[in-house]
């Protein structure tokens, strides 16, 4: 049963299922550094699922169905910005709020549009390193991905050099700690919480597009299925590190992987068991890891000029 | 005088009939029945559990002249206040059209007086209060069995399923001693997607995906909306010897959006079952007897598609008539664990 086939899907797997926890994880992160804790990324998410399949379907173009994906996170992620960063609202409860109209807008407009068809896109083609690729079972696993991935993997790099090496990494690490201190400096607080969590939503509706788009090529209302809020656990945990994510959201994909796998060759134990694995990891990361979790000192606090 | 009197009459008898009846309307009668009222999870255009429910139930009010009220779509969350709502809509029977409402639908049934209809609680059947119509689909899911390991080109074939509710359990049982009743040789690989993973299509296609790469031809799924992505995942993936990979859908009828890898489906039709309930609520009867789909009356039978060979389906039929005049008998096994002994099980 272990054949090259079976590994090579089983590893590709892990990653069609990593993938969305890493683009949101990311984003998330980057609303929490700079003080805003998003809890509607799970809508965020489903909302890129559903305008990047819409996309994709018409124009028979994946690149635009990621493109209207991460506008249509962008879209939602702007009502976040509005009545949390600008109006001051609670963020937990606007985050809710908009995980529940998504989930019910979603569902409304597939029920329109394709509750008597459900359209499915095609398979889309991986883009392979030459020559890399063709190396037996390896070649496959690592060096022949959507291209999404290989955006993600250049997303978390370029995230670490942006926290690590930049004046705005700087502002931001300012903007979810000291607030006040960086709009005494000069700094716009505001400005840059609004543009983070736009920047959020841009890769939550990604995550989402990638979902409906590269990996199961049909949209179905609720599909992101929870993945949001997988992605704010794995974005806390991460402790502001991008790489902690992408360790992280692949963890969370190959112990997906994992799990099929047991019960495929039969393993003898209990299925509830085996379908508790990608979340025990996780919270072993979190009792491992976590301990330390220094989470912005202003997080889900709103910012208002001059309030005491 | 005489109408005060009578007004009086009944009233007592209706305080009577409440205190005897625990407030329940355990003795209601034709005239006081026009409004049914269905809670899906989902959309009811899922092509699949919600679809089914829903058009049996709109087919079932109309053919006894009532009312349909249909709340769908609704998560997996807490439904009382939607039961609430619809009962005071006047519903006079409320389907709660999946286990997830079970505890809510009795809760808000007994708090209010109104027969409920559950399913996957059988034990729950209580006279004027509660029925259960969990389907033993095994019948149909036994021919399913059968028609899988006929057309296994590899000798393997796959279960894939989005949570393990009895009904379902019972059908995988069922499938895969199908599968060994017609060749023992044959082995059968089994999946589930996530716990509740009922929407995850994503999840659908991975999970199916990887039981294709292990060598399974054939895909028997249940999943709801995961299910289109099994569906997905047999049209873009070619099994391990190069042909076509098979798909057999439960419940519902894909058939209009197949693309070519539909083998067949293990169909529900709840008319017959609701409208029965609906008769013996008139009857005074409701809640005296639970609820079951059947070949006999092709409630249940399993869809016909171009792509299942003439002999193939003949024989097919001729085990369809033995089930139905008794020959042969599957018994329902609704506990998960029978289904995981089965699938590990070494011929």
């Amino acid at each position: 049963m272990l054949s090259e086939t079976f590994l090579i899907t089983l590893f590709l797997g892990a990653v069609m299922a990593g993938m969305p926890l890493l683009l949101a994880g990311l984003g998330e992160q980057l609303s929490e550094r700079a003080g805003v804790l998003n809890i509607g990324l799970e809508g965020m998410m489903l909302a890129g699922a559903w305008a990047g399949f819409v996309a994709a379907w018409a124009s028979g173009s994946a690149g635009l169905g990621f493109l209207a994906g991460a506008g249509a996170g962008l879209v939602v992620a702007a009502f976040m910005a509005l009545f949390c960063v600008i109006m001051a609202l609670n963020q937990i409860v606007v985050g809710i709020a908009l995980v529940l109209a998504v989930q019910g807008l979603t569902a409304l407009l597939h029920f329109v549009q394709f509750s008597q068809s459900y359209p499915r896109l095609d398979g889309m083609q991986a883009w392979a390193v030459p020559g890399l690729s063709q190396i037996p079972l390896l070649g496959p696993m690592l060096f022949s991905h959507n291209p999404v991935v290989w955006l993600g993997l250049a997303l978390t790099a370029a995230m670490a050099f942006l926290y690590r090496q930049t004046n705005l990494g700087i502002a931001l690490q300012a903007a979810g700690d000291r607030p006040a201190a960086l709009d005494a400096l000069g700094g716009n607080v505001t400005r840059l919480r609004v543009l983070t969590v736009l920047t959020t939503g841009a890769l939550a509706g990604l995550g989402g597009a990638f979902m409906s788009v590269a990996v199961a090529g049909v949209f179905v209302p609720f599909m992101s299925h929870g993945n949001g809020f997988i992605a704010i656990v794995l974005a806390m945990l991460a402790r502001g590190r991008p790489l902690w994510v992408l360790g992280g959201a692949f963890l969370f994909g190959a112990s997906l992987s994992m799990t099929t796998a047991l019960q495929v060759v039969g393993v003898n134990v209990p299925v509830d068991v085996i379908q508790m694995l990608p979340f025990a990891m996780v919270m072993l990361v979190l009792v491992l890891a976590g301990r330390k979790a220094n989470l912005p000192a202003a997080l889900g606090e709103s910012f208002e000029r001059g309030a005491r | 005088m005489k109408k005060m009197v009578t007004g009086s009459v009944s009233r007592m008898v209706m305080a009577l009939a409440l205190v005897l009846g625990g407030g329940w309307a355990s003795a209601a009668s034709a005239e006081e029945i026009d409004t049914i009222a269905i809670m899906a999870p989902e959309m009811g255009t899922d092509m699949g559990w919600n679809q089914q429910g829903v058009d049996a139930a709109r087919a079932a009010a109309a053919a006894a002249g009532l009312e349909v009220i249909v709340a769908e779509n609704l998560g997996y969350g807490d439904v009382r206040p939607v039961l609430r709502e619809l009962i005071e809509d006047g519903a006079d029977l409320v389907i709660g059209h999946a286990a997830g409402f079970n505890t809510a639908a009795l809760e808000i049934g007994e708090e209010m007086g109104v027969p409920i209809a559950i399913a996957d609680m059988p034990e729950k059947l209580s006279k004027g209060k509660v029925a259960d119509y969990t389907g033993t689909g095994s019948d149909g899911a036994w021919l399913a069995g059968r028609l899988a390991a006929k057309m296994t080109r590899t000798g393997i074939v796959g279960i894939v399923v989005s949570g393990e509710p009895p009904s379902w359990n019972n059908m995988s049982v069922a499938f895969a001693e199908g599968v060994r009743a017609e060749n023992p040789a044959i082995e059968v690989r089994y999946a589930v997607i996530g716990p509740a993973a009922y929407s995850d299509a994503a999840g659908g296609k991975r999970v199916a995906e990887t039981v294709i790469a292990s060598g399974a031809d054939i895909i028997f799924g249940q999943g709801n909306g995961s299910s289109f992505g099994m569906l997905q995942a047999v049209e873009t993936t070619p099994a391990t010897d190069g042909g076509k990979a098979w798909f057999i859908d439960v419940i519902g009828d894909k058939s209009s959006i197949d693309k070519g890898h539909l083998l067949s489906s293990v169909v529900w039709d709840l008319t017959p079952i609701y409208s029965a309930m609906i008769a013996d609520l008139q009857a005074g009867n409701y809640g005296t007897r639970n609820y079951d789909i059947s070949l006999a009356d092709d409630s249940l039978r399993l869809l016909k598609t171009d792509h299942i060979p003439a002999d193939v389906w003949a024989e097919l039929e001729a085990l369809k008539a033995d089930i139905v005049a008794g020959k042969i008998t599957i018994a329902p096994k609704y506990d998960a664990a029978s289904v995981h002994a089965l699938v590990r099980a070494v011929e």
